[in-house]
């Protein structure tokens, strides 16, 4: 009995073609745009995470504001944190500044980053070639170069390397290591592919503002990253006088954008549900004038013993034949958006498996929901009037 | 058998309302075939509808075979419509999406008859009606005569008590039409199924033993009757 509903229902949509095709391009695109909306969701949720893989989520960025601007931290006081506090595991102290660097005639703007020699672990910078910054190198005229910055510099005619000299303002200075590539980090107010790494004492000389303000930290895995933020500012306000500290920690970023992601995931999901109860629609006016064309196939069954239920069973099946195959072609529709986004927007397609079941499921409830109205309706018809029409 | 009683069917029209049966009185014979015939406004096709439980009369008591037919809800109704009746119509109303034999095959998937089983009966009752080589051709394949043939099987397949037929020649050509009415005689004698014959033409009424015709909210003539009025 099942296997016949179904041969009907289906004989009955091939039988309308065009109709049937229009309904289910409606529910096609509802659920594709569903699936794809969700799976962007998921895809973008992803890439925010992506973007802390590089520093890991154990970090905190501390700034020091004075009412000038930014303040200047005690260096001293700041190296010494992870000595009195076991939460903090490390911290570097940095100055930001930036101003044009030149190789051999080719002039590029860069960032200049002054830093301690243990930024390098902190921020997991690792070296392509040559060393980091050490503490010994003080007012030696060495540079460590971001491997964007490294790159740019380069002529045809001469490559950045260890032992190249690289002029910044009215010093020239010596390469002595150049870093791998580094993904982009939420938590680095600069981006450490374009920088250019200076000792401090050197880049006291090369800023035009000499303020060590920012520091990033590396707290303990287990540690609470709000109490930790807490007890260095506890610690470090006697020193900073009416500077303030303000302390990010890369957990609370995550959360905002994950709350940030959530929002949009529900905005596009809203949208793609508007367009699936658009093509819901399209199932029901589809439904409604194929039983207005078949009122006397009704009038017949009924005449010939069809009770009100086998008639809702008949036009409900074509409404989910209709949903199931409008639903498969939603996937592959959405599946494809997503990853067409993705593409376009640079990101790496990350399959959605919740979206999937998520949106086929829902395209086939709608179907059935808008379908169900038509079919009750088609029930209730009187067997004479149905088998008078035309 | 077939007996209808005190029949009032009135249809209300806005606050008027109009009497189209009025005590109508009718008792049929098992294995009988009658003719029904009668002008318009005469009520033939509000008799035909409650005969096949498609209406209810408004006052009056059917039965078929000594069940009272008008308690039935509208699926119990059904199901009895499935049972007891067979329906012929002018034109066919086969469903044109489903070959000869899943058409005739139709009241026995409503029965909840297996499919083999149904196809089978169905096989062998398109072979009665002599449409043993048509058994796969959609309907729009065969001429009027063998869609009218397996409209028959169709109504015959379920072994209903009744054969309602409505016009069933009124859209065929003469030669045709007596192949048909010839249909019914031997159906009727074979399976012993009642045959009602509603109909417009004389040489189909003048076939059938018994004739009856309406008018004036009743039976006006009954060929059965002829002798006690007399």
């Amino acid at each position: 009995m099942i296997k016949q509903v179904i041969m009907e229902a289906v004989g009955n949509l091939l039988a309308a073609r065009q109709r049937s095709i229009l309904a289910l391009i409606g529910i096609m695109v509802g659920a594709g745009a569903v699936i794809a909306m969700l799976n962007v969701g998921t895809i973008a949720r992803e890439e925010t995470l992506r973007q802390f893989r590089q520093m890991g989520t154990d970090i905190l960025l501390l700034r020091v504001e004075s009412p000038q601007g930014l303040g200047d931290l005690p260096l001293a006081q700041a190296e010494a944190l992870p000595a009195t506090l076991p939460a903090v595991l490390g911290i570097a102290p940095f100055m930001i500044g930036g101003g044009n660097a030149s190789f051999e005639g080719n002039s590029r703007n860069a960032g200049y980053l002054g830093v301690t020699e243990s930024f390098a672990s902190l921020a997991r910078l690792r070296m392509a070639r040559g060393r980091f910054i050490s503490r010994h190198d003080r007012f030696e005229p060495f540079i460590v170069l971001g491997a964007d910055l490294a790159a740019n510099l380069s002529t045809p005619y001469a490559t950045v390397r260890p032992g190249s000299s690289v002029r910044v303002g009215r010093y020239v200075f010596t390469v002595i290591g150049i870093l791998e590539s580094a993904l982009a980090s939420p938590m680095l107010p600069t981006d450490v592919n374009e920088a250019m790494f200076f000792s401090l004492p050197n880049a006291r000389r090369i800023m035009s503002v000499p303020n060590l303000s920012w520091a990033v930290a590396r707290i303990a895995p287990s540690a609470d990253a709000e109490a930790a933020g807490q007890a260095i500012s506890a610690i470090l306000q006697s020193s900073l006088g009416t500077q303030t500290l303000q302390v990010q920690s890369a957990r609370s970023l995550i959360a905002g954008m994950e709350s940030q992601m959530q929002l949009f995931t529900l905005l596009l999901g809203a949208v793609g549900s508007i367009a699936l109860v658009l093509g819901g629609v399209g199932v029901m006016n589809i439904m409604l004038v194929s039983i207005q064309e078949r009122r006397r196939e009704i009038g017949v069954r009924l005449a010939i013993g069809a009770r009100r239920s086998d008639i809702r069973t008949l036009f409900l099946a074509e409404a989910a034949a209709l949903s199931v195959v409008g639903g498969a072609c939603g996937i592959v529709l959405g599946v494809a958006g997503a990853w067409f986004f993705a593409w376009l927007s640079g990101w790496s397609y990350v399959f959605s498996p919740s979206a999937v079941p998520l949106g086929a499921g829902v395209s086939i409830i709608v179907g059935l929901f808008f379908g169900f109205y038509p079919a009750v309706m088609a029930s209730r018809l009187d067997p004479i009037v149905a088998l008078r029409a035309e | 058998m077939l007996e209808l009683r005190d029949i009032v069917k009135s249809y209300k029209v806005g606050p008027t309302s109009t009497v189209v049966l009025d005590g109508l009185n009718l008792a049929v014979g098992k294995s009988e075939v009658v003719s029904i015939m009668g002008g318009s406004g005469s009520g033939k096709s509000t008799l035909m509808n409650i005969i096949g439980l498609l209406d209810r009369p408004t006052a009056g008591t059917y039965r078929i075979d000594g069940e009272d037919v008008l308690a039935a809800r509208p699926d119990a109704a059904s199901s009895m419509r499935n049972r007891l009746i067979g329906f012929v119509f002018q034109s066919f109303f086969l469903l044109p999406r489903l070959n000869s034999w899943r058409n005739v095959a139709l009241p026995l998937m409503y029965r909840g008859t297996p499919e083999a089983e149904a196809r089978q009966r169905a096989r062998a009752m398109l072979d009665r009606v002599g449409l043993s080589e048509r058994m796969e051709h959609m309907p729009e394949q065969l001429s009027g005569g063998q869609r009218q043939r397996v409209a028959i099987a169709r109504a015959l397949v379920g072994r209903p008590s009744v054969l309602l037929a409505d016009e069933p020649t009124g859209a065929l050509d003469p030669t045709v039409s007596q192949e048909i009415m010839n249909l019914f005689l031997e159906v009727n004698t074979e399976f012993g199924v009642l045959v009602l014959i509603i109909t417009h033409d004389p040489k189909i009424a003048i076939q059938c033993p018994r004739r009856v015709v309406l008018g004036g909210g009743g039976i006006a003539q009954d060929s059965a009757r002829v002798a006690v009025h007399a």
